[in-house]
C-alpha cells in the first residue's frame, strides 16, 4: 500500500483559481460573438453559420476531446495549451473579424472547450484521489459558477461601457491569470494515472487498461447518460422559452429580469455545491440525483402556470439546486463507473456528448412547440421529459457510490 | 420616402436614387473604405462633370428603372451624407436601446418596407426578431453623429410583436405601435 498523502495546498489553491478564471475564459464572451458580428456589418446568414458550426463542434469533439485527455500523460499541459488556444481565437475574433478567420477561431475555441471539461475533472481526481472526488467537485463547482457569474459582470461591464470587441480583449487578458493559475498546480502532485481513472501502480508498469468496447457496454454509464439527455432536453430550453415569454409581457424589465433569472441559479450553485459534494459521500449519489430531477419536475410545472415576472425569477433557485446536484454528480458518477478502467475522462466525454445532444435537440423542440401550441404545451412536454428522467434514476439507476473499503482504493 | 432623411444636405446626382440603391451602396460602404484614395481621383473628375446636374436632396424621389444607358453610371454622395446602418442600435422614442439592424426587407419595387432589429432580451436569451416599418425610423441624428438610429415606438409598444420569420407572414410595427401585415406579393405599388 502506498503511502498516502494529499495534494500541497499550494496545488489545491491552484485548482481554485483555474476553475475561476476558466469559468471567465471559457463562458465569457460565448454570449456576445452574435452581438460582436452583428456590430462588424455581419448578416444573420453568416452568424447563424459560425453558431451552427460552433455547436457541431462541441458537440462531435467531446469524445475526441476526452480520449486526448486520457492519452496524454500531463493534463496541466493539455489543459494550458487549450486555454491558450482559447486567448488566441478570442484575441482573433477582436482583431480580424472575417469570415474564413473566424471560422478558424470558432473551430479552435469549441474544440478547446471540449478538452477542458474533462481537463479539470481528471486534473481534480489525479490530486485528491477516488475518496476524497467528491468533496473537491463541489468546491470546482462552486468557484466555476462564481467564476461564471464574475465573468458575466465583468464582459457585460465592458461591453456595455466600450464595445463588444472589448469583451474578447479582457478575455484574451483573463488567459493570463488563468494559465499562471494552472502553473500553481504541481505536476507531481498529479497522479497521471488517477486522473485517467485507472488504479494507481506502484511497480512501474504502466497501468492495465480495460479496452473502449467495455466502457461501450457499461451499462450504468448508457443508463447515466440517457438520465442526463433526458435531464438537459427537459432543461435547455426552459430559460429561453422563460426569457422570449419575458420579453413580450413587460419588454421594459425583461432585460434585468432575465439577468436576475441567470443569477439567481448561479448564486444557488456557489452556495450549495460543496454541500452537495459531502452529501453525495454521506447519503449516497440516488437521492441527490432525485432531488435534482425533481426540482427540473416542479420548475417545468410551475413554468407552465405561473405568469408573474417576479415569481419566475424566483422559481430559477429550482434550477440553481438541479445545476448544483449536476455539476457534481455528472463527473462524479462517471468516475464512479469507469474506475479501474483508464478511460474515465473518455466516458466524461460520451456522458458530455449526451448532454450536448439533449440540450440542442430541446432547443428545436421546444421552439417548434412554442410556436405551434404556445407555452404551457412546450414547457408541459419538457415537464414530462423530466419526469422520465426522475423514474429511469428511481426505477433502473443503480447507487453508484463505492463502498468504503474500495474508495480506499 | 426618403431614403436617408438628409434634408439640405446637397448630394450630386446622375439618376434618382432608389431605395435598393442606396443600400447597395451602404453594403459596399466597407469595401469602398479600402480604396478612398483612388476613389478621391474619381470624385473629383465626377464631380466637375456632373456640377450642373448638382440638385438638392430630393424629398421623395419616386423609384423608376433607370434609362438604358450605355455607360454605367457612377453617383457620389458626400461622405457624411450617407451611412451603413447594418448593426446600428436602435433607440426607441423614450430614449431605450431597443436593438439592432441586422437585415432589411425590400418589395419587389426595391422599396424598403421594414427593418428587422434584433429586440430585447438579455445576453442572447430572451430576443428575438422583429419587423419594424421603415417609416417609424428616424436617421437624421444615425447619419450626422453617428448617434442611434431613433424609433417612433416604445418597447412595451414593440412587446407584443410576433418574431420575424423567412417564409412567414411578415408583421411590421408602425411609428403608432399599431401591427400592420406587411403582404409581399401585393406591394408592387409604394405605400401611402
Amino acid at each position: 500500500m502506498p503511502q498516502r498523502r494529499g495534494p500541497s495546498v499550494r496545488s489545491t489553491r491552484g485548482l481554485d483559481w483555474f476553475v475561476f478564471f476558466l469559468a471567465d475564459v471559457q463562458t465569457g464572451f460565448g454570449p456576445f460573438v452574435a452581438v460582436y458580428l452583428t456590430t462588424e456589418k455581419w448578416t444573420q446568414v453568416e452568424i447563424g453559420l459560425i453558431l451552427s458550426v460552433s455547436g457541431l463542434t462541441s458537440l462531435l469533439g467531446q469524445v475526441p476531446g476526452g480520449a486526448l485527455v486520457d492519452w496524454a500523460r500531463s493534463e496541466r499541459l493539455v489543459a494550458g495549451l487549450a486555454v491558450g488556444m482559447i486567448g488566441v481565437s478570442a484575441l482573433v475574433y477582436a482583431v480580424w473579424p472575417i469570415f474564413p478567420v473566424v471560422l478558424c477561431a470558432v473551430l479552435l475555441h469549441a474544440s478547446s472547450s471540449c478538452v477542458l471539461g474533462p481537463a479539470i475533472a481528471a486534473i481534480s481526481l489525479g490530486l485528491v484521489g477516488r475518496s476524497m472526488i467528491s468533496r473537491r467537485l463541489g468546491r470546482n463547482a462552486r468557484f466555476a459558477s462564481i467564476g461564471a457569474g464574475v465573468a458575466a459582470a465583468v464582459m457585460g461591464t465592458f461591453g456595455y461601457l466600450l464595445s463588444s470587441r472589448a469583451v474578447f480583449l479582457v478575455t484574451v487578458a483573463l488567459a493570463i491569470p488563468t494559465i499562471l493559475a494552472l502553473a500553481c498546480i504541481r505536476a507531481d502532485d498529479i497522479n497521471a494515472d488517477r486522473a485517467h481513472g485507472a488504479i494507481p501502480r506502484t511497480d512501474g508498469k504502466s497501468p492495465s487498461t480495460s479496452s473502449i468496447a467495455v466502457l461501450a457496454s457499461n451499462r450504468p454509464l448508457l443508463e447515466f447518460a440517457l438520465v442526463v439527455m433526458l435531464f438537459q432536453f427537459a432543461n435547455a430550453a426552459m430559460l429561453p422559452l422563460v426569457g422570449s415569454f419575458m420579453t413580450t409581457q413587460s419588454a421594459s424589465w425583461a432585460p434585468a429580469l432575465i439577468a436576475a433569472c441567470m443569477i439567481v441559479p448561479q448564486i444557488v450553485v456557489a452556495a450549495m455545491s460543496p454541500w452537495v459534494g459531502q452529501r453525495a459521500q454521506s447519503w449516497g449519489r440516488r437521492p441527490l440525483l432525485l432531488i435534482a430531477m425533481g426540482a427540473l419536475v416542479i420548475r417545468g410545472m410551475l413554468f407552465a402556470f405561473v405568469r408573474d415576472p417576479h415569481l419566475l425569477v424566483v422559481i430559477q433557485v429550482l434550477d440553481g439546486v438541479s445545476a448544483a446536484v449536476l455539476s457534481v454528480l455528472i463527473p462524479l458518477i462517471v468516475v464512479d463507473v469507469t474506475y479501474g478502467s483508464g478511460h474515465f475522462n473518455l466516458a466524461q466525454g460520451f456522458v458530455g456528448t449526451a448532454t450536448g445532444l439533449g440540450a440542442s435537440i430541446s432547443m428545436f423542440f421546444a421552439g417548434y412547440l412554442s410556436d405551434r401550441f404556445g407555452n404551457e404545451i412546450a414547457f408541459l412536454s419538457l415537464t414530462a421529459s423530466a419526469a422520465t428522467a426522475f423514474a429511469l434514476v428511481w426505477l433502473i439507476m443503480p447507487e453508484t457510490r463505492p463502498r468504503i473499503a474500495d474508495a480506499q482504493e | 420616402m426618403s431614403v436617408c432623411r438628409v434634408s439640405g444636405v446637397r448630394t450630386v446626382e446622375q439618376l434618382p436614387i432608389t431605395a435598393s440603391s442606396v443600400f447597395a451602396f451602404l453594403r459596399s460602404e466597407r469595401a469602398g473604405r479600402a480604396k478612398r484614395s483612388d476613389v478621391g481621383l474619381i470624385l473629383a473628375a465626377v464631380l466637375l462633370v456632373t456640377l450642373p446636374q448638382v440638385v438638392p436632396a430630393a424629398d421623395n424621389p419616386k423609384p423608376e428603372s433607370p434609362p438604358a444607358a450605355p455607360e454605367p453610371t457612377v453617383t457620389v454622395i458626400d461622405g457624411g451624407a450617407v451611412r451603413g446602418i447594418l448593426g446600428r442600435t436602435v433607440q426607441g422614442a423614450d430614449g431605450k436601446d431597443m436593438g439592432r439592424v441586422v437585415d432589411i426587407m425590400v418589395d419587389p419595387a426595391g422599396l424598403i418596407r421594414a427593418a428587422i432589429i434584433d429586440f430585447g432580451g438579455f445576453l442572447g436569451v430572451g430576443s428575438r426578431k422583429i419587423a419594424v416599418s421603415w417609416n417609424a425610423l428616424h436617421f437624421a441624428r444615425a447619419v450626422k453623429n453617428r448617434d442611434d438610429i431613433k424609433l417612433e415606438a416604445t418597447r412595451d409598444q414593440l412587446k407584443a410583436a410576433p418574431e420575424y420569420r423567412e417564409g412567414n407572414p411578415v408583421v411590421v410595427i408602425g411609428s403608432t405601435g399599431a401591427l400592420e401585415p406587411l403582404d409581399f406579393p401585393l406591394a408592387t405599388t409604394p405605400e401611402k
